[in-house]
């Protein structure tokens, strides 16, 4: 067990006639460990009690993750199967009645048969995401190719993790989010933070990022606004939206030219140095100023930081990674741990911050479009033939690779994909270029949907089915170290809800395909095969096994088997995992974002979240607490720029763009850029910031490009007089 | 040990978890009794909690004509006891950092209790206990002594902790500027 200087012993409190459940957080990959207070006479989830003993967050939790409780038993639950007979009302909340999951269940094969008989079996799409349990994202990613035999399959996670995950895979040969414990960080001397607003994302790092400066030690954050933890930094790279990588190249190039590269980490260890370094010296501090607005001496200044400092981190987000050169951003910033050789040892490294619960581990287990359990690649018949034994089915019968989350929308627009099982995921709000997405899901002949709340997405389908909240329900999920945690039920599902890997087991049997699935009876069978198929993976969670995640506080992969204590640390044999043992610095040409601002558009308009509020805000938004303190969103202008525009604290604004507009409320900071306007995303409808976002998406990880676009703005109208 | 509340401000993110803790604290009826401002909203995001800071001699008790608010052993100074108060609101006028509210249906004033369910058997309350960026901290006082030698600057510009705001208080504060005294690592 790993404990560290925050660790403190505090007992709970247990309150008479309940009992508390270990179990961790709804929301995203911190998976802040909680109690959660059920009521034995009513077993009722209650409340919440902080979990002193989680060795991650010692009993620390963000608002969302303090009210996370209050949605399960929230009056907005959908509680029994919903069907709507009229196909004219799709895209609204009306029309829906109440059916039993046998009327539902014989719908839906009946439509999904015929659908695959006229059309062929690829007219059929899975959409998930990743804020379920591992063996929900296995079994998903079975039931398509298996029960519905469709090549198309894909997730929520190509608007979040996907750059991520293709940077690592370039640069070291295995995606694992974070290659050192969370456990360490505070120890490091210098917290480089690229593209991460970490305080309001994921706020439960926030104790070990201060205590980095507290000790002394230096923290860098690269971000155009001046967000809670670039506010306190000691080199603030306030760079315009989408030149991530020229800074990066930048940052690389002094740390070469002032000697802090580990020539023998480098020759040993690494391939591409001599490539980069030709590649990188015409980024200047000059030109790299003049490319990214970021003052030369900030640059100078944050590289002989980093270099000199004898363990660094450099962790980033999806401000680095929502863009249409996501995999470069990553590739670019991982090359100065490479270059440096600040990886593979304890205190130093490279880490994500996750954005969905089990943002990681759902990328794993074969929901993409291109991979099967346990990181296997689906073009690799070596790969298929190990993944068709432990499903018993012939590698003809494997479907071929499908397209990535945004391009399943341009084939429902086309009538190529009939189809939708949606789960897990609200594209309707989070999905870029909305009004687009919006009309593919409405041109759709059969749409089902699996929720616990009515959402935007929800609203599209002919069919809802009452999925169950996260304490209703147990299994795995990877935190945003590679830890992989065990969720635990706190009660049993309300109303008529169900698991959805029981549903999908269920479903499987009236679509003929029972033979595969009906043995898994609970979450623990799902579990037991998920880990054989992972297994010999570059994801191995063979060793994970329930009781073993108990006893050491979770389990970091890769774990092969039962004496594997797991992987804390990432490459500490200096062993990467491409074929020669080496990593990659990658040599990586600047490009500038897909969309540069003219005379039409002259803002560039930038997203991201606020710390109340979780991704399309399904969840969140319904939560009285969060609600109260966001209950809608409004657009970052800076005071000069509002003065140009002759606007005025809180006047409302038309924001557009080529793709869409909407209006918010003005908000003047001047922790934003002067050429730049910031909105959250988290909201519906039409206050979806979604609608004007462009989906420009990265050629290897099929991200779109969310945090920048052209835009403009003008009032709308004239605040009343008090 | 005796433990007390301490605030680093600087610590600070906004996150108003504190407040969302507070309305988990038994006996609390969902309501939260503590208080974020943002310190200068229209230029950056510096915010800082305002909690009880449960004053030796406390103002609003000394104002209670009813003598509803009852200091408890650990220091902690209670909520108005619903038999006593009158609903006459000079504690809220009294307190200097405006920190009772009135409830007018129950005509009662409720107030920061330092959980005291919690913190009489010693455990944290609770915006200390989930608080992400330790801005609230729940410490001995020989750790608050500890900070308060860390950050002794001793330059004659700096004052980063006080010993005294309305007067002896038994939360301890420490106000922004703590950083400056950090003897950087290299």
């Amino acid at each position: 067990m790993q404990r560290d200087k925050f660790f403190k012993e505090v007992e709970n409190v247990l309150h008479p006639n309940e009992t508390l459940v270990k179990t961790h957080c709804a929301y995203c990959g911190m998976q802040c460990g909680m109690n959660l207070r059920v009521n034995r006479a009513t077993n009722k989830v209650i409340g919440v009690e902080p979990r002193y003993d989680w060795p991650v967050t010692v009993g620390k939790m963000c608002p969302k993750g303090v009210t996370a409780y209050q949605q399960t038993n929230h009056d907005d639950r959908i509680l029994t199967p919903l069907i709507r007979d009229d196909a004219s009302l799709k895209g609204t909340k009306e029309g829906f009645r109440e059916a039993s999951w046998d009327e539902a269940y014989d719908l839906i094969a009946k439509k999904f048969s015929a659908l695959q008989k006229k059309y062929g079996k690829d007219a059929l799409s899975v959409f998930s995401g990743v804020s379920m349990t591992n063996e929900k994202c296995y079994l998903t990613g079975k039931f398509a190719r298996v029960a519905l035999g469709t090549r198309y399959i894909d997730y929520n996670g190509r608007f979040c993790m996907s750059s991520a995950a293709g940077g690592f895979l370039r640069s070291f040969g295995v995606d694992r989010g974070s290659t050192l414990p969370w456990t360490d960080i505070h120890e490091t001397d210098c917290l480089f933070l690229a593209g991460s607003n970490t305080a309001e994302c994921h706020p439960t790092s926030m104790f070990r990022v201060w205590n980095v400066q507290e000790r002394g030690g230096y923290i860098i954050v690269a971000d155009p606004r001046e967000t809670p933890v670039a506010r306190r930094a000691d080199v603030h790279l306030d760079l315009r939206p989408g030149t991530d990588l020229a800074l990066a190249n930048g940052i690389l190039n002094e740390l070469i030219q002032n000697g802090y590269a580990d020539e023998e980490f480098i020759n040993y260890h690494t391939n591409g140095f001599e490539e980069t370094k030709e590649l990188v010296k015409e980024f200047t501090p000059e030109y790299t100023s003049e490319l990214t607005g970021v003052a030369p001496e900030k640059i100078i200044r944050a590289a002989e930081i980093y270099g000199k400092a004898p363990n660094a981190v450099v962790m980033f987000a999806r401000g680095i990674e929502q863009q249409h050169k996501g995999v470069d951003n990553v590739s670019g910033y991982t090359n100065m741990a490479l270059v440096t050789g600040k990886i593979g040892r304890p205190k130093s490294g490279v880490a994500t911050f996750t954005g969905q619960g089990n943002g990681q581990g759902g990328r794993e287990h074969g929901q993409k479009a291109d991979l099967l359990p346990g990181y296997r690649k689906i073009t690799n018949p070596e790969h298929v033939k190990e993944v068709c034994n432990v499903w018993n089915i012939t590698p003809e019968e494997m479907p071929k690779p499908g397209v990535s989350a945004y391009e399943m929308f341009e084939l429902m627009e086309q009538k190529t994909i009939r189809g939708l099982y949606l789960l897990c995921s609200n594209p309707a709000v989070s999905a870029p270029n909305l009004n687009f997405v919006r009309s593919a899901m409405k041109n759709l002949d059969f749409m089902l949907c699996s929720d616990f709340y009515l959402s935007e997405s929800a609203e599209f389908a002919d069919v809802i089915l009452p999925s169950v909240t996260w304490s209703e329900d147990e299994g795995t999920v990877t935190n945003l170290e590679g830890r992989i945690i065990k969720i635990n039920k706190a009660q049993e599902p309300i109303g008529e809800s169900k698991p959805d890997w029981q549903m999908q087991v269920e479903l499987a049997e009236r679509l003929g395909r029972g033979r595969y699935f009906s043995h898994m009876k609970t979450a623990k069978d799902v579990a037991d095969e998920f880990r054989l198929a992972s297994k010999g993976g570059n994801a191995d969670y063979y060793g994970a096994t329930w009781d073993k995640i108990d006893k050491q506080d979770g389990v970091f992969w890769p774990c092969k088997d039962e004496n594997d204590k797991g992987t804390p640390h990432m490459f500490l044999d200096k062993k990467f995992y491409h074929a020669d043992g080496k990593a990659k610095i990658c040599a990586l040409p600047y490009r500038p974002p897909a969309e540069e601002p003219d005379d039409k558009y002259p803002l560039r308009l930038t997203t991201g979240r606020v710390v109340y509020h979780y991704l399309s805000g399904n969840q969140t938004r319904r939560i009285q607490f969060l609600r109260d303190m966001c209950p809608e969103p409004y657009v970052e202008v800076h005071p000069d720029t509002a003065k140009k525009y002759n606007m005025d604290h809180e006047d409302k604004v038309r924001l557009y763009t080529r793709r869409g507009e909407a209006i918010y409320k003005v908000k003047i900071t001047e922790a934003i850029r002067e050429d730049t306007v910031f909105v959250p995303y988290h909201f519906g409808h039409e206050q979806s910031i979604n609608l004007l976002t462009i989906a420009a998406l990265d050629p290897i990880s099929r991200m779109p490009e969310f945090k920048v676009c052209a835009a403009q703005m003008e009032k709308v109208e004239i605040k009343k007089v008090q | 040990m005796k433990k007390r509340l301490y605030l680093e401000l600087e610590n600070c993110i906004g996150c108003r978890s504190c407040l969302a803790a507070c309305t988990q604290c038994g006996g609390h009826e969902e309501r939260n009794r503590n208080y974020v401002y943002d310190v200068n909203p229209l230029v950056n995001r510096q915010t800082m909690p305002l909690m009880c800071l449960h004053c030796v001699n406390p103002a609003c008790a000394r104002s209670c004509p009813a003598q509803a608010i009852q200091i408890h052993e650990t220091g902690a100074v209670l909520s108005a006891l619903v038999e006593k108060c009158i609903g006459c609101q000079n504690c809220t006028i009294a307190c200097p950092y405006g920190i009772p509210k009135f409830d007018t249906e129950q005509n009662l004033m409720y107030k920061c209790d330092l959980c005291i369910d919690r913190t009489k058997d010693r455990i944290p309350p609770m915006c200390a206990s989930v608080c992400p960026s330790n801005t609230l901290q729940w410490l001995t006082d020989e750790e608050i002594e500890n900070k308060r030698n860390q950050f002794n600057l001793d330059n004659g510009k700096w004052v980063t902790s006080l010993p005294y705001l309305e007067s002896e208080t038994n939360v301890k504060v420490n106000l922004p500027g703590i950083l400056q005294g950090i003897t950087k690592l290299y």
